[in-house]
């Protein structure tokens, strides 16, 4: 066996050995439930990275699938007799039918359009589930079932970190296979990769839409673990939290990206104290990362013990 | 309900918050044409224009709004020259990996930060700016707030300021040629790298003008500029990334469409949260019809 894949495999395992034995560390349940937001914050940076940090493409609307998810879900157990399993299916395929019309509408063409569209998008459809309070209970946020007939957080913790890990896996298997070179070319030069026969336009859409139905899946998860869904969360500050969070991590590198959304998610817990100002703090963090170690704080020690780039 | 009246109110509300639009969509089509970057921090830029004016007249107080205003573009012009040299500089000398990307996180990150900056410091509490001029100004039938025919006034007067700059004088006719070809202006002995901050600087002081103008008008809080700012983006991709009469024309499209839109849904709450939405509709009609705007060039 190579070196290299022997290193990752250890990484790999311990890590997931880590994640399976933390409940039986950590009885804390307010803690547990920390963890379970920040393997959420997790999955959401690493399909932020899958798409920018890979195919080059610069969204500001996973948060925006995130709700859409949720409260497809949410909206469908609340007003249809439908069973639970059912709406969350439909809530992970609401978030791809929606990444799908926008990728077409904005990956057609070069430059900032999937930007500018996605950040006007997302404050839509937070206008939107605000406005329309009478069906959607809008600020005062609609009530979601909760998955399992427990108060413990532990049954949570083991899905989003199942959820994790396999989302990461199937990711990672997707950027090592033909596609990930075809987004990676497409990333680095996009008319060399149209002119060696890439159709530039169907990978962009395809990298898109994979990584909304990942986001689509986190918001069902979020939906129904934190039972109370507002349109607030789809606002552009959360955003901005998932992309600091890939950005110190590291967006070229999916696991760097999820660790990285794991710890700033751990940080900010800790700085709680700090109050509004830790926001100010994690902001200045994020523009010095950007100008200072543009490849993320955690991918460049990935790079230094693995021996490659994922 | 819908009588000739009402249109022609509709309307001239359109057009007065169409000229405010202008302006900051100005701002933003400046930026992106002299430096390729799309400044993800325009509505932090016209919110601290707001609170600037608000904390000069409102707080220190004794000075007249329109001083405020002043006061507020000359702030804004040093904070945009001062990231412009120490974030964007970089980029354009070359020494960034994927400058496409790199310009959207840094001016992204420069919005989350100075938008919680500005909630720690002030807190979440609406402000707002003392009136230029109370009460209303009657033309014809119409009865039109005089805040608002002030700022719209002040701000066409702005943008005519502007584009005799851009025209008439050597810097101004020098930005342009770094917006056409940096590197055939650079022959000629034009410094881009000057004439990139100067664009920057006075991009963000037109926001800060637009915020400072509205501050009478509306109250400022933390993210207050969130929605022009979409606004804007939206504005300068109808016009034509780039494209000043763009800008200008597209603004003002805008703020009719919002205006006489708005006066066709009955239910008043809906009517006012939808406003903002008549934007993302024209965004996809231009997306899916007229990708490069009314006046951009073509691909």
């Amino acid at each position: 066996m190579e070196k290299t894949t022997l290193k990752k495999l250890c990484l790999f395992t311990g890590l997931l050995l880590v994640g399976l034995l933390i409940p039986l560390i950590v009885k804390n349940s307010y803690w547990l439930h920390v963890f379970a937001m920040a393997y959420f914050y997790g999955l959401i940076a690493a399909t932020w990275s899958f798409l920018d940090g890979y195919a080059g493409q610069f969204s500001f609307g996973n948060i925006a699938l995130v709700v859409i998810a949720g409260y497809t879900s949410g909206l469908l157990a609340e007003y249809t007799g439908l069973p639970l399993s059912l709406g969350m299916i439909a809530g992970v395929l609401a978030a791809g039918v929606v990444g799908l019309f926008i990728g077409y509408l904005c990956l057609r063409f070069k430059g900032a359009y999937l930007s500018l569209f996605t950040i006007a998008f997302a404050e839509a459809i937070r206008i939107i589930l605000n406005t329309e309070h009478r069906f959607t209970r809008g600020p005062c946020g609609l009530h979601v079932e909760g998955l399992f007939n427990t108060t413990s957080v532990v049954p949570y913790y083991y899905l989003i970190f199942f959820i994790l890990a396999v989302s990461l896996f199937v990711m990672y298997r997707m950027l090592r296979s033909k596609w990930g070179l075809f987004f990676q070319a497409i990333r680095e030069d996009d008319e060399a990769a149209s002119a060696m026969g890439v159709n530039i336009v169907r990978y962009k859409i395809i990298a898109f839409v994979v990584s909304s139905i990942f986001c689509g899946i986190g918001g069902v998860f979020y939906a129904h673990f934190s039972q109370m869904l507002t349109p607030n969360f789809g606002q552009i500050a959360t955003m901005g939290l998932v992309i600091g969070m890939a950005v110190i991590g590291g967006v070229e590198n999916l696991i760097a990206a999820a660790l990285g959304g794991i710890i700033v998610q751990f940080g900010l817990e800790w700085l709680r104290e700090f109050g509004a100002w830790r926001m100010v703090i994690f902001g200045a963090l994020l523009m010095g990362v950007v100008r200072f170690a543009r490849n993320g704080l955690l991918a460049p020690m990935y790079k230094k013990f693995i021996g490659e780039e994922v | 309900m819908y009588s000739p009246e009402f249109f022609l109110m509709q309307g001239a509300n359109g057009l007065i918050m169409g000229c405010l639009y202008a302006l900051m969509a100005l701002g933003l089509t400046l930026i992106f044409s002299v430096l390729k970057v799309i400044n993800f921090a325009h509505g932090e830029f016209y919110m601290i224009g707001g609170y600037t004016a608000y904390f000069l007249v409102s707080v220190v107080g004794g000075v007249n709004p329109l001083v405020g205003v002043i006061f507020a573009m000359a702030v804004l012009l040093v904070i945009g020259s001062l990231f412009e040299v120490s974030f964007l500089r970089p980029m354009h000398l070359g020494s960034v990996d994927r400058p496409a990307e790199y310009a959207i996180l840094v001016t992204f990150g420069l919005s989350f930060f100075l938008q919680n900056l500005v909630l720690a410091l002030a807190g979440p509490f609406p402000h707002r700016t003392s009136s230029f001029m109370a009460g209303g100004i009657k033309i014809g039938v119409l009865t039109l707030s005089a805040d608002r025919l002030i700022a719209a006034g002040l701000s066409l007067v702005l943008m005519a300021a502007l584009l005799l700059f851009v025209r008439k004088t050597w810097t101004g006719k020098a930005m342009r040629a770094v917006s056409q070809d940096k590197d055939a202006a650079s022959v000629t002995g034009i410094n881009p790298l000057s004439m990139n901050n100067i664009a920057f600087a006075i991009g963000a002081s037109l926001a800060g003008a637009s915020g400072a103008l509205i501050a009478p008008i509306f109250s400022v809080v933390p993210d207050v500029g969130v929605l022009p700012s979409l606004r804007a983006f939206i504005i300068v991709v109808l016009g034509g990334m780039g494209s000043i009469k763009g800008a200008i024309i597209g603004g003002i499209v805008i703020g009719l469409v919002e205006s006489l839109g708005a006066g066709l849904i009955p239910d008043p709450s809906r009517a006012l949260a939808y406003r903002e939405l008549y934007g993302l509709i024209i965004f996809v009609l231009v997306l899916l019809f007229r990708p490069r705007g009314l006046f951009g060039e073509a691909a």
